[in-house]
């Protein structure tokens, strides 16, 4: 492991004095650039020297304001340079990048500090992982977050560490959840007010989902949502949240939630008056549902599937500091294709939830398919921006592009659906029941959107996602949870002889019309960045790394990767020039090629 | 498979297991291994081909099977003989010694280019490498398969199929979900690695 160059060391190595150095390293707009400040996290949208946050911002608008390389000097992007890993494998890395350090991780949850001018290795972390790693669609890292002079990852095996920044050396580390429970992490924390959140992989899994926030200089625990209430039956739904009709059997959900709440002979064995242990913040009720049981009556056995009823969070909760609400989304239900063990609404899976930064607290919910036997979760992170209501007005809203294909718009006040945009790719026999045989729906379980983020142009009023069309069957199949290893209830299968495809699809957002698409030969995953040069980028399973005009789809520059390019780029600049960078190495779920690459690109 | 020779195995594993429990009577992990190599070998090939490589493969993986053969989640008369008196850390120990031996190379023959083509085609069905990964090496808890007995695999996905193996009802969907000329091919494609 190479070891830790300081910022006067590496302007030495350049020849260039230290004073001036450190003055041209320290030309930012906000903060101490020796740290990352809470003025600068708050600030992220308009800074355009640093990208600090896994989705750019708090808001997660993947807006960078940079338009250094725009549409007029895009052709000339080339390589600066390109830093191979020692992992290859799946890499969907969101690079984050502090003054002229680039944060990179990969598979296996490992770390590499980077010199964001030159590519050169300034640290590695490995992970000293336990036996047990748990994953659904691949060992993957999708990033780290930065706060103050620490780096913070999720590790494979469900820890979340804290890094010294200019060492790699590891401060503190804590155990986020049990792995041999089946729970995991992938996704990228956020930090935000000394306050480390952090969802949970393992909806695959029989968990119990939850968001947690921990203290960002000790690693101790502030407060846990479990992301499935002990009462999470809802309002029996017959609908989703867009009208369809589920052909849910309510009759049959209600007689089996009847026969689980009759105690069988084991559950007399209970202790009478045990309280879940997990349940340490209860959601208050709200208008869609009813209010969750805070009693602390021993419940049957059977009744307590609250606890292996999945909802994990994939990716990051936005932020609003002004009414200091976080906005995420919650995964699907477990197993994923059988609902007979599961009956009611399966509240809060596949929904957009908002909680109180500060305490953790239940503020407003939207679920988009209740009881969901499709494992058509919701995993984009949702996004913060500006949007028009139903009369026009600009309210506060929020964006998430669903597995459905379609990007929903709500009123951030309360979490409502405002409207939804037209079907990004084929939708047919939606919502038909898996059968043991397997049938045929579309969208296929990866989507429409999977975990890919969207980006946004807030001044163009588009959101621009990367979706797949994936032809599938769903088959269902009834098994108990088999303690820590995949519970899916069934198979999904891509039906070989149907093509797939991909696209890259802007949304108008105050409307919901489609502005522009851009076919793909490959199903898309990984991620888009929108730039204030009138710019997206986007990658793809084939190894193509793209720029397209925001405004027409236009293609405008491509480079091929030599591995497929599924992860989500960043831009930043170093010494006033603009880079492009992003991740080459394939992914594990779609199977695309496997390679190690980091690529930055500028222009002379 | 010759029943001289599993008789071997059988009675070896079933004696040592049947005296003392192998957390009592062992010391050292040398000593607590010894019984597994009646049947998975001295030297990690296997005294049978329908028994599995251990040697080398994911330390997290060997604990749940372990654990699971304890519990009884997963069975086989001599391994839920041998497991019913391990303790976790005895399986954790254990887990990791295997792990960290190399894997033994079988020689066995690779696939055809039509078992390959056919292989491939069920891993785009049901993304069998979306949990063993590239090359199918296996992480964590997610076995290695690459390299592994013919003979075991094939039993393996044929009690997957028919759910004798009930320990992971996922593999069994997928089992059900894959026609079974795929299934053969996939498992000449893996010995093959």
């Amino acid at each position: 492991m190479k070891k830790l160059v300081t910022a006067l060391l590496c302007s030495a190595a350049l020849g260039m004095p230290a004073v001036q150095a450190q003055e041209i390293k320290s030309a930012t707009k906000f903060g101490d650039m020796s740290t990352v400040s809470q003025d600068m996290l708050n600030r992220a949208a308009t800074d355009s020297q640093n990208f600090l946050q896994t989705n750019g911002d708090y808001a997660q608008q993947r807006f960078y304001p940079n338009r250094q390389i725009n549409t007029t000097n895009v052709s000339k992007l080339r390589p600066a340079w390109i830093f191979q890993t020692e992992v290859k494998e799946s890499l969907e890395t969101s690079p984050i990048v502090v003054n002229g350090t680039m944060f990179v991780t990969t598979s296996f949850s490992q770390v590499y500090a980077l010199n964001a001018r030159t590519g050169e290795e300034l640290w590695h972390y490995v992970p000293k992982m336990g036996p047990i790693t748990t994953f659904c669609c691949g060992p993957n890292n999708r990033g780290v977050a930065v706060s103050d002079n620490m780096v913070y990852l999720g590790t494979l095996d469900s820890q979340l560490v804290a890094l010294d920044a200019r060492s790699g050396k590891v401060m503190w580390k804590t155990e986020i959840a049990d792995p041999e429970e089946g729970y995991s992490e992938t996704m990228a924390p956020t930090v935000v007010d000394n306050k480390v959140l952090i969802g949970t992989n393992g909806g695959e899994y029989g968990i119990r989902g939850f968001m947690k926030a921990f203290d960002a200089k000790t690693g101790k625990l502030i407060w846990t949502f479990n992301t499935v209430p002990e009462n999470s039956v809802g309002v029996w739904a017959e609908k989703d949240a867009t009208g369809k009709d589920l052909h849910r059997d309510i009759a049959a959900e209600k007689a089996t939630l009847a026969a689980m709440m009759q105690p069988a002979p084991g559950d007399q064995k209970q202790k009478s008056g045990a309280v879940d242990p997990a349940a340490k913040v209860v959601p208050v009720a709200d208008k869609t549902g009813p209010a969750p049981s805070t009693s602390a009556a021993p419940q049957p056995k059977a009744a307590q599937f609250y606890k292996t009823l999945g909802g994990g969070i994939w990716q990051n909760p936005a932020v609003d500091l002004e009414s200091r609400r976080i906005y995420f989304v919650v995964g699907n239900p477990s197993p994923d294709l059988d609902g007979s063990q599961r009956p009611g609404d399966n509240l809060y899976t596949d929904s957009l939830v908002s909680l109180d930064l500060d305490t953790g607290k239940y503020v407003c919910h939207l679920q988009y398919i209740p009881h969901d036997v499709w494992d058509f979760d919701a995993v984009s992170p949702p996004v913060i921006t500006k949007v028009a209501d139903k009369d026009g007005k600009p309210i506060k809203g929020v964006l998430h592009a669903g597995k459905t294909g379609y990007v929903y718009v709500h009123d951030a006040k309360d979490c409502s659906l405002v409207r939804y945009s037209e079907p990004m790719v084929p939708q047919e026999n939606m919502w038909t029941l898996p059968t043991k045989e397997g049938v045929r729906m579309l969208p296929g379980a990866n989507g429409g959107v999977e975990w890919s983020p969207l980006a946004t142009d807030p001044n163009r009023g588009l959101a621009y996602a990367i979706n797949l069309h994936q032809p599938m069957t769903y088959q269902v199949q009834n098994s108990a949870y088999p303690d820590g290893k995949l519970w899916l209830g069934g198979a999904f299968k891509v039906i070989p002889s149907e093509e797939q495809w991909g696209n890259i699809t802007a949304v108008d957002y105050n409307t919901g019309k489609i502005r522009w698409q851009v076919k793909t030969p490959q199903p898309m995953i990984g991620g888009i960045l929108a730039t204030a040069g009138g710019l997206v980028f986007a990658g793809e399973g084939n190894g193509l790394f793209k720029a397209y005009d925001s405004e027409s789809g236009s293609p405008l520059w491509s480079f091929q990767a030599g591995a497929g390019v599924n992860a989500p780029p960043s831009s930043y600049s170093v010494e006033g020039k603009q880079y492009i960078v992003v991740g080459a190495g394939g992914n594990t779920q779609l199977d695309y090629k496997r390679g190690n690459s980091i690529i930055a690109f500028t222009v002379d | 498979m010759t029943v001289r020779r599993l008789g071997t195995c059988l009675s070896a594993a079933l004696l040592v297991s049947a005296v003392l429990p192998v957390s009592v009577r062992a010391d050292t992990i040398d000593e607590k291994a010894a019984v597994c190599s009646s049947c998975h070998g001295e030297k990690g090939v296997p005294t049978e081909k329908n028994i599995p490589i251990i040697w080398g493969q994911q330390e997290g993986y060997l604990y749940l099977q372990l654990r699971d053969f304890k519990k009884g989640a997963r069975k086989n008369e001599i391994m839920n003989g041998i497991a019913e008196s391990l303790e976790k850390d005895d399986m954790k120990e254990l887990a990791a010694y295997f792990a960290a031996k190399s894997w033994p190379n079988l020689d066995q023959a690779s696939a055809s280019d039509a078992d390959v083509a056919a292989a491939k085609t069920a891993n785009s069905a049901v993304g069998c490498s979306a949990c063993h990964l590239d090359h199918f090496q296996g992480t964590g808890t997610v076995p290695r398969l690459s390299g592994q007995s013919h003979e075991y695999l094939t039993k393996t996905l044929a009690e997957f199929r028919s759910g004798e193996r009930a320990n992971n009802p996922g593999m069994t969907s997928l089992a059900q979900a894959t026609p079974e000329p795929d299934l053969k091919a996939m498992e000449a494609y893996l010995a093959g690695l």
